[in-house]
């Protein structure tokens, strides 16, 4: 999925697992080319999420990076950098079942 | 002219929706006021804490009974949940200064009735594996928590709506004629009472009817993170009161503590203020290390009321037949629901549990 | 790039913050040495504004995300007003700068119409895909449907081509004839249109299905998307395109969240893109010394965003006092002018983007609408049904959006659901602005601090 001239590699991990993706791109389209599509789970109802927007506005692509929580989108790859995927928020429904009370349709 | 209405309650906040409520279900034919959306100012964008730590202590028995009414909300509002969740409380102090004061404060409340028990700092880190351990002593009260503030007003709306309150949101009164005549942006109309119940705007509804009580308003700030994993599992305070500190089931750590954004009553929320955002965010990082790597998604103020002597305005409108006033509670969310359920059953003549806050005492001092 | 170039060359101190390594925005992006190859006719548009922006003498600040503004009118009651304090951070730190005026160019995001699937892996927008074709040199997919509305989808099925991928579908929401509607005012400007008619030849030749008049029925896969179900807008039989990516989009949204927070003016002007700043002939807000140009002032096409930014500077010149007002008018009308064209072709552009009216009512109850909270368009209808009238009430009803996005993705389609029931647009309203303008680190703003230095106010009574 990327250019077929691109030869630059830059070394990563992912989940743990070692990973070679083209250089120079961001993360999210550094894991794109390489076919990581889903990034996270939605906190709420847990449907699988990844890069929406490219451009860092949706906060979709929001995983660990080196630790820290950071957006895919914006975090070039460096050779070395360690990505969490599917940043750990808890899967709670807010809203709960009794929100609307009795009278709710 | 055949009042329309036995009561018109003007502010649909905790304290007008509850008293609509409550009066509603007593038998009386109520309309409720709004000039926005209901629950939208103070009672929308509180913290939605539920402590006996931050409470005054001379509301501390009002709060113990709210907290038992915020803690069952399906039952008596029609099925409404507000999230409430029980959870354990620490006001903690980092400096002996604060700890001299947490011991007054905590003196005071348990005195009045809340079950603060002074601990140690191992004790305190046991309780709240999050805390920073270079605090130095904690107040641990049982029977604390929180709600989802802003859930509140739907909660509400169902339940007013089916206990038969005529709601009128978005309309504005703008004066009140003896008789009482009340003339809204909907027209005039005539009820036998009157409930002011409008927050920080109390002190203008009461010019309505010539009397002057000034009530100071505070802007305060809040902040809010995205989800994180747990990071702590009670309410914290600090001593001194300004810090609240909560993290909800969804993960979203709330930040307040009453720091001062920029605004006033009549323009309503300018601005968050920078240098108060920063302090804020400051003692909280300070109290749970591991907000450090969390991002800030929001922030929001809110128009808090507070009389002369921070004690709540809850009675009867001097010199003025059938006319209340319920308001300026100073962490008036947590007390509102049982202050206001007094004040229906005092409307209705029913006698009382506890004293309401009478107004005349604040129509002899200026506020400082 | 163009107003601060504007500004610094007359002599003005300006910073230019900007979120991106590189200055370029969305459609002027920079090329990335050694990713993006050979730069486009709209990298070398861009290349020359950077040339022009380093040698102008104002000062950019990149990779700086804008995370506060104050000042200017946002006092205490009966202050008089302030500078404009822009607080703006990398991870790691934050800074604080202060000016006499402020212009606002934060440019568009992208509207989506919600559909079944639309939150799976694979599915992103017409922009998303761009930025991959554009600086990233990545492909969408192997395999990828274009689809939604306006000039975009021929360009981004067509740079997929020119990239070696392979498109599987086209799925145009405009007829032909919507197109040819177009065509008067496309003419007026013979590059665009030229461009437009390469990429047609280019998606024409490679003999892939070009579905007009059709939409998105709905996204299929488990954890990513494997298919796409599309149908005939008129009705009929609904037809399956397996793909590996879906680029989607349906025009163009201006960012006003800091002409908001400014408690500026604004109107809510579909042409547009929806609600923009209210601003007289010189990009003036009704905010003094609040200027906004570019699409964020109400789209308006790249064409027309330079010359909109020299305008706000000029106008911020001689507000300022540095330039005269006579001298200042009198550049001001050229660009005007000069404007002008561009403008009309890209409000065309922007109508050509708009999706049918009827893509929202569309919207399954049970499709996700707010991402970030999965709040359904079903729990929407239920906040109105219990008595949410407005935008922000129906945030307190059901959390929509709440979440770290803070209602970007959501608010239009909320806003519109909301509005079928309500009556308008201007009736719902939009968020209430407030900071964080975007999701801040806390790590950037606490620094190193000792408990002592906190300035705690005085306590609570007792």
């Amino acid at each position: 999925m990327v250019h077929p001239n691109e030869t630059a590699q830059t070394r990563i991990t992912v989940n743990g697992v070692t990973c070679d993706v083209p250089a120079g791109r961001s993360v999210a389209a550094a894991l794109l080319a390489v076919g990581i599509r889903k990034l996270r789970e939605s906190p709420r109802a847990g449907g699988p999420r990844g890069a929406f927007c490219m451009m860092g506005v949706c906060q979709e692509c929001v995983v660990h990076i080196d630790g820290h929580l950071r957006q895919a989108c914006m975090v070039p790859v460096m050779p070395g950098l360690s990505i969490k995927l599917g940043a750990g928020t808890p899967a709670v429904d807010t809203l709960g079942a009794g929100t609307l009370g009795a009278g709710a349709t | 002219m055949t009042p329309q209405f036995d009561c018109a309650v003007i502010g649909a906040g905790v304290m007008g929706c509850t008293t609509a409520l409550f009066l509603a279900r007593g038998g009386m034919r109520v309309v409720l006021f709004d000039r926005g959306p209901l629950w939208r100012q103070a009672s929308g964008v509180n913290a939605g804490t539920l402590t006996m730590q931050m409470t005054r202590a001379a509301l501390v028995p009002y709060a113990l009974q709210a907290w038992e009414m915020w803690m069952s909300t399906p039952g008596w509002l029609d099925g409404g949940d507000v999230l409430a969740r029980a959870r354990p409380g620490l006001s903690v102090a980092f400096t002996d200064h604060e700890v001299a004061m947490l011991e007054e404060r905590a003196r005071l409340r348990r005195q009045a009735g809340a079950p603060i028990e002074l601990i140690d700092a191992a004790r305190a880190v046991a309780i709240e594996p999050g805390l920073n351990p270079v605090v130095k002593r904690a107040g641990h009260c049982p029977i604390d928590g929180f709600t989802s503030a802003y859930l509140t007003g739907r909660a509400f709306r169902s339940a007013l709506v089916a206990a038969g309150v005529e709601l009128r949101e978005g309309c504005a009164v703008h004066d009140i004629a003896p008789g009482f005549d009340l003339r809204a942006d909907a027209g005039v109309l005539r009820a036998q009472r009157v409930v002011l119940a409008g927050g920080v705007w109390l002190e203008p509804m009461a010019a309505w009817f010539g009397v002057h009580l000034p009530i100071k308003t505070l802007i305060n700030q809040l902040v809010v993170t995205e989800r994180l994993p747990p990071v702590m599992r009670t309410v914290l305070g600090v001593a001194s009161g300004l810090l609240s500190l909560k993290q909800y089931e969804n993960g979203t750590v709330l930040i307040g503590g009453g720091w001062q954004g920029i605004g006033n009553r009549e323009t309503g929320p300018i601005a968050v203020h920078p240098e108060n955002l920063l302090g804020n965010i400051r003692l909280a990082a300070h109290t749970i290390p591991a907000l450090r790597e969390a991002r800030l998604v929001r922030s929001w103020l809110g128009l808090e009321g507070e009389t002369a002597d921070a004690l709540p305005a809850v009675g009867r409108l001097p010199g003025i037949a059938d006319a209340w006033m319920i308001g300026c509670v100073h962490s008036g969310y947590t007390a509102g629901p049982y202050l206001a359920k007094l004040l229906a059953q005092a409307i209705l003549g029913q006698e009382l549990e506890l004293p309401l806050f009478p107004i005349e005492r604040l129509l002899t001092q200026e506020v400082a | 790039m163009a107003a601060a170039t504007c500004a610094a060359l007359h002599g003005a101190g300006v910073v230019l913050l900007d979120e991106n390594a590189v200055p370029g925005g969305q459609v002027y992006r920079a090329a990335v040495p050694g990713v993006s190859g050979a730069p486009g006719p709209d990298a070398r548009v861009g290349d020359r504004l950077r040339a022009a922006l380093l040698a102008s003498g104002a000062e950019v600040r990149s990779g700086q995300r804008v995370w506060a503004l104050g000042g200017g009118p946002l006092v205490a009651p009966g202050a008089a007003p302030a500078p404009y304090r822009v607080d703006a951070c990398t991870d790691a730190a934050t800074a604080t700068i202060e000016a006499r005026s402020l212009i606002v160019c934060a440019g568009a995001h992208e509207r989506i119409v919600p559909f079944a699937g639309w939150t799976l892996p694979g599915v992103m927008g017409l922009a998303a895909a761009t930025i991959l074709l554009k600086s990233q040199a990545v492909l969408p997919g192997t395999r990828t449907v274009v689809a939604g509305i306006g000039p975009l989808l021929a360009a981004v099925a067509a740079g997929i081509l020119a990239k070696g991928g392979r498109v599987v579908g086209v799925v145009d929401l405009a007829s032909r004839t919507d197109w040819l509607r177009q065509l008067p005012t496309l003419a007026e400007r013979p590059p665009l249109l030229a461009r437009g008619a390469g990429w047609l030849a280019r998606i024409v030749s490679a003999g892939l299905p070009l579905l007009s008049g059709h939409r998105i029925v709905r996204a299929l896969g488990a954890d990513v998307v494997d298919a796409v179900e599309v149908a005939p807008l008129t009705g009929g039989v609904t037809r399956r395109l397996d793909c590996d990516a879906l680029c989607v989009g349906h025009g163009l949204v201006p960012a006003i969240e800091a002409t908001l927070l400014y408690r500026a003016e604004h109107v809510f002007d579909r042409a547009r893109g929806g609600w923009v700043p209210v601003l007289d002939g010189s990009q003036r807000s009704t905010v003094p010394l609040l200027y906004a140009a570019g699409d964020g002032a109400g789209v308006a096409g790249a064409a027309a965003a330079p010359l909109a930014g020299e305008i706000a500077a000029l106008a911020a010149l001689a507000d300022l006092g540095l330039l005269g007002t006579a001298d200042a008018e009198q550049a001001i009308a050229v660009r005007r002018g000069a404007r002008s064209r561009p403008a009309r072709v890209g409000a065309a552009m922007s109508a050509m983007m708009a999706p049918p009216g009827d893509l929202v009512d569309r919207i399954p109850p049970d499709c996700v609408v707010c991402r970030c909270e999965d709040v359904t368009r079903a729990e929407i209808e239920t906040a109105v049904d219990v008595g949410a009238r407005d935008l922000n009430q129906l945030k307190h009803f059901t959390r929509c959006g709440m979440g770290p996005c803070q209602g970007r993705m959501c608010g239009e389609a909320a806003a519109e659901l909301l509005a079928r029931r309500v009556g308008s647009r201007e009736a719902v309203g939009t968020w209430t602005a407030r900071v964080p303008l975007r999701p801040v680190p806390m790590a950037a703003l606490l620094d190193r601090f000792d408990y002592a230095d906190i300035p705690i106010p005085a306590p609570a009574p007792i």
